[in-house]
């Protein structure tokens, strides 16, 4: 319910039924109205003919009177008898239709009033002549004015009919008028649920043509991400590949270069003559096992001590020592090497040894950036 | 099908690592740490190339080299070593025996490529 779109269709079903409800409602409302008028239009011609009827009853009853008066017959004395009978029948019939309507019932009464005198009339004759004779019932006939009453019976009659045709006419147009009315409201609210079942359906295509697009877009969308994530997949794959590529190539260079420094570290090791490598101010800067082993000195003892801390160079004519120091700053400025120079080395418990000192120059590319010694212990003479 | 290739080299973090970057290349890679563990290689499966170290616990690098090229003349072996060759010498003593000389230093990448030019020959 929450779909704007269902909300609005709904409405519109919603709209169709009380329109339709409302059709229902006043065509049944007509055809009861119809019904009552058809009731209304009998009650009608019963007022007519039952005014009628007295009006024809009076003349009957007063035609079999004279008749009876004129011949003495016994049937025109019971034809009178039964015609005023049927008079006051009417009469009745007449007031007891009319009981509802005011004017009408005003109507009847007056009539009735103007034929109770030809009832009286009728009795006063019909008894004169049981009791008297027919002379005196004559002389009653012959003073009486009957065709004037008559007349003003008939014009009573005549007008009610005139009214009750009229308000027939009246109720007919009206009754017309209502049919029109509702047929036009039938109809108007058959093309008004036509209209709305129509925007009904113009709202449901228009929503689902809407739902398609939307469809449609998140298809795209979803088609356009699934695109990125791919793409973006296969870049992460790459650089996670690339990274992988690297890391490894990181890992060996760094085992190369463990392995090469192992390698030039296990050469020197390997030399069994004492080797030091010097700084250019003529330091220790390493040595060799060997080292270790003829001045019983370890790396940390030596390293960054001058080289005279335990190497004293003789001189060639053996007189006097000579520092090592000269000749060896000497040949590294020259770039030259030095051989078997003979030299004494002092060990830790002070014990001098008799050595061959050999010195090359350490050149990185152009320029000398040390030295290398090696100590190789003099053969005994 | 994906080449077979023999690394020889007594240092296990080598042969690990290149056998990693051989087989991500697609080769089919065996690894071996001495000459007798690489004649066992060679004899039950033949590689199309050899990957070797000069200095072996068991050998001389150049001892297997020269097994191998007598079984098999055309079979290429790159020769990876620590020790460092000149050119000269390169050329001059080991170029009937050897396809390709690289040093412990080269990249794994310069190794690789070197690995396919001596298979596309």
């Amino acid at each position: 319910m929450n779909d704007p779109a269902v909300r609005r269709v709904l409405a519109a079903f919603l709209l169709v039924c009380a329109v339709a409800i409302f059709a229902a409602i006043v065509a049944a409302r007509n055809t009861s109205r119809a019904a009552a008028t058809s009731d209304w239009v009998n009650h009608t011609h019963a007022v007519i003919n039952e005014v009628e009827g007295i009006y024809s009853s009076v003349r009957v009853g007063e035609a079999a009177l004279r008749a009876y008066v004129a011949t003495g017959s016994a049937t025109d004395r019971g034809a009178a008898r039964e015609a005023f009978e049927e008079m006051s029948e009417h009469i009745e019939l007449a007031k007891a239709l009319t009981r509802q309507e005011p004017a009408q019932s005003e109507q009847v009464l007056a009539i009735a009033k103007m034929t109770s005198g030809r009832d009286e009339l009728a009795n006063s004759v019909l008894a004169a002549a049981r009791s008297n004779s027919l002379e005196s019932a004559r002389a009653l006939m012959a003073r009486d004015d009957g065709l004037a009453v008559a007349a003003e019976i008939r014009r009573a009659v005549g007008k009610l009919r005139d009214d009750e045709m009229a308000l027939l006419a009246d109720r007919d147009t009206r009754a017309y008028l209502q049919a029109h009315t509702t047929r036009w409201i039938v109809w108007s609210g058959v093309a008004l649920n036509f209209l709305l079942l129509a925007g009904a359906a113009w709202l449901i295509r228009d929503d689902l043509a809407a739902r398609r697009r939307a469809t449609a877009v998140l298809e795209e969308a979803n088609a356009r991400l699934e695109t990125k994530v791919r793409e973006r997949t296969a870049e992460l794959s790459s650089a996670n590949e690339q990274l992988s590529a690297d890391n490894l190539e990181r890992r060996w260079a760094n085992e190369a270069l463990e392995h090469q420094v192992h390698y030039s570290d296990l050469i020197i090791s390997s030399v069994n003559d004492a080797v030091l490598v010097l700084t250019k101010a003529l330091n220790i800067s390493r040595i060799n096992p060997a080292v270790v082993r003829l001045t019983g000195f370890e790396a940390p003892q030596l390293v960054n001590r001058p080289l005279r801390s335990i190497v004293t160079l003789r001189s060639q004519d053996a007189v006097a020592p000579a520092e090592l120091v000269d000749p060896v700053v000497q040949a590294l400025r020259e770039g030259r090497d030095l051989r078997d120079l003979p030299a004494v080395v002092q060990d830790k418990l002070g014990r001098k040894t008799a050595v061959h000192c050999t010195v090359f120059p350490m050149r990185d590319r152009d320029k000398v950036i040390g030295g290398i010694v090696i100590l190789r212990t003099a053969s005994p003479t | 099908m994906s080449h077979h290739i023999l690394i020889v080299d007594d240092e296990a973090p080598i042969r690990e690592m290149l056998k990693l970057a051989l087989t991500k290349q697609g080769y089919r890679v065996t690894t071996a740490s001495s000459t007798a563990e690489a004649g066992k290689v060679v004899k039950d499966d033949p590689p199309q190339l050899v990957i070797t170290d000069l200095q072996l616990e068991d050998s001389d690098g150049m001892g297997l080299i020269a097994r191998l090229k007598a079984a098999q003349p055309q079979l290429p072996v790159i020769l990876l070593t620590g020790v460092l060759f000149d050119q000269q010498v390169v050329e001059e003593t080991f170029a009937d025996k050897i396809s390709v000389y690289l040093h412990k230093t080269s990249p794994l990448s310069t190794i690789v490529r070197e690995v396919k030019r001596c298979l596309d020959r």
